[in-house]
């Protein structure tokens, strides 16, 4: 189940003012509380955040929420991914997650397909390319389908794994994206 | 006794030593008199610099320092235009006819010298300046449109560390001019940013004194803040507010220069002949920051 959070009315809600910036580190850390409460009683397994009607956003915000709600996810068992990114907010985003050695699967406005933000190998963000183009695959699938060995398949695969990009359900590896 | 302070003819970051100078052991003893009358330009580095004088005197509980305003009446008209005179009514005795505030038509002033006292005037800073900021640096300093969110980023940061670190507020002025003697008369936009709180070494001397031993002082703290990305606060999300500035203004051979107590250290692009490192400068509170982005072409 996906549990979708807006971050334009969390921010409004934080500061209680029509701001459409995520900025300062005391706004950021006000929007994950915010957002660490609805999770609380939330059941979804993966969050959308969703930045439609974000202007700015700069890095301490970006770090306050993004980052550490990232880091809080990978104690549990909830996946995160960003939707309504704008291509000039990504510099925020990849300059603390890769500060972080975190990743997170974004969808872009105006782009179909979900990207990779932050600290991800190569090999790994061909391989969350081809899975989000083209469907989920097992190893052996997607060694073919990227005409890989099935040992750097793995290893890209294990990388997507380990920052909870993608996972396997019976063997098949799905990409972290929105349905 | 009244100590005179006289403002540099020419009052930018490069003069802005002389200026400190003047003032002496701080906080001075005398009563200050801070004299413009001279004074026939000023960067914004300049005019938050003066604010910052008159606050510090305050917070020092010195009496309210006299300020005598520029002879010239462009001048007097600029600063006026800027905000300043509406915030130095406050720290200083004014002497001197000070123009009235009219109404302003596009000028060269992205954003008037405005205080920074808590989180909410961040977000009123960086609401106020998306659109400006977007006219001039696309069209004025051929940087590209997506550009425009690393540069109220860059402001956002910059100010963030007075509600973050200084311990009171302080002042921020951006502007665009154009370069006389530097970069072949290129424009160039200016963030100043400006307070009078602790300053750099006091804010990180408890966690970094003992790593830098002999070598702590003001130079060492800003070493630490602008070349090691440290923060005071042990969170190891923090320190990279400075980081996010420096790899914005690589991108677009800009360059961040931070004065805190008696030390400079600036990141200098290959177009600027700045030292990198002063030490030993005549004290000033607080700390004074100011970026610059120039254009990316020559002006025709």
């Amino acid at each position: 189940m996906v549990q979708t959070i807006s971050l334009h009315r969390v921010l409004q809600e934080a500061v209680a003012t029509p701001y459409r910036n995520l900025v300062t580190r005391a706004t950021g850390a006000a929007v994950r509380g915010r957002i660490e409460a609805t999770l609380a009683v939330g059941n979804g397994h993966t969050t959308l955040l969703d930045f439609s009607g974000v202007d700015c956003l700069d890095l301490s915000c970006a770090d306050e929420i993004v980052a550490k709600l990232l880091l809080a996810a990978a104690t549990g068992d909830r996946v995160l991914v960003l939707a309504g990114v704008r291509e000039d907010q990504r510099e925020a985003l990849e300059h603390v997650l890769a500060h972080h050695r975190l990743a997170v699967a974004a969808c872009f406005c105006g782009i179909a397909q979900p990207d990779l933000l932050g600290w991800i190998g190569s090999d790994a963000r061909l391989a969350f390319a081809e899975l989000s183009a083209r469907g989920p695959a097992d190893p052996p699938s997607l060694a073919a389908r990227l005409d890989w060995s099935l040992e750097r398949t793995v290893l890209a695969l294990d990388d997507l794994g380990r920052h909870r990009v993608a996972r396997p359900v019976a063997g098949v590896f799905h990409p972290a994206t929105v349905p | 006794m009244t100590r005179i302070v006289e403002v540099p003819a020419h009052f930018d970051d490069r003069s802005f030593d002389q200026f400190a100078a003047h003032f002496g052991a701080w906080p001075p003893e005398e009563r200050v008199l801070i004299d413009a009358r001279g004074t026939q330009w000023a960067s914004p580095y300049g005019l938050v610099g003066l604010l910052t004088a008159g606050q510090a005197l305050a917070e020092a509980s010195r009496e309210k320092p006299l300020l005598t305003v520029p002879a010239s009446d462009d001048v007097k008209r600029y600063w006026t235009r800027t905000g300043f005179f509406a915030h130095a009514a406050d720290l200083f005795e004014v002497h001197g006819k000070v123009p009235k505030a009219g109404a302003t038509g596009p000028s060269d002033v992205l954003l008037d010298v405005t205080p920074i006292r808590a989180s909410e005037d961040i977000h009123e800073i960086v609401g106020k300046i998306q659109e400006s900021a977007a006219r001039i640096l696309t069209g004025e300093l051929g940087i590209d449109a997506k550009a425009t969110m690393g540069f109220a980023m860059a402001l956002s940061e910059a100010c963030q560390n007075i509600v973050e670190h200084a311990g009171t507020s302080g002042w921020v002025a951006v502007q665009t001019y154009t370069f006389r003697r530097r970069l072949g008369g290129r424009r160039v936009v200016v963030i100043a940013v400006s307070d009078a709180g602790v300053g750099f070494r006091r804010s990180l001397e408890s966690t970094q004194a003992r790593r830098f031993g002999d070598r702590w002082g003001d130079q060492g703290a800003l070493e630490a803040a602008l070349i090691q990305n440290v923060s005071r606060f042990r969170d190891p999300g923090r320190g990279q507010g400075l980081a996010g500035i420096k790899r914005y203004l690589s991108r677009w051979q800009g360059k961040i220069s931070i004065r805190s107590g008696t030390a400079r250290l600036a990141i200098v692009p290959a177009w600027d002949e700045d030292a990198p490192l002063v030490d030993h400068l005549p004290f000033f509170p607080g700390a004074q920051v100011q970026v610059t982005i120039p254009a990316q072409h020559a002006e025709s």
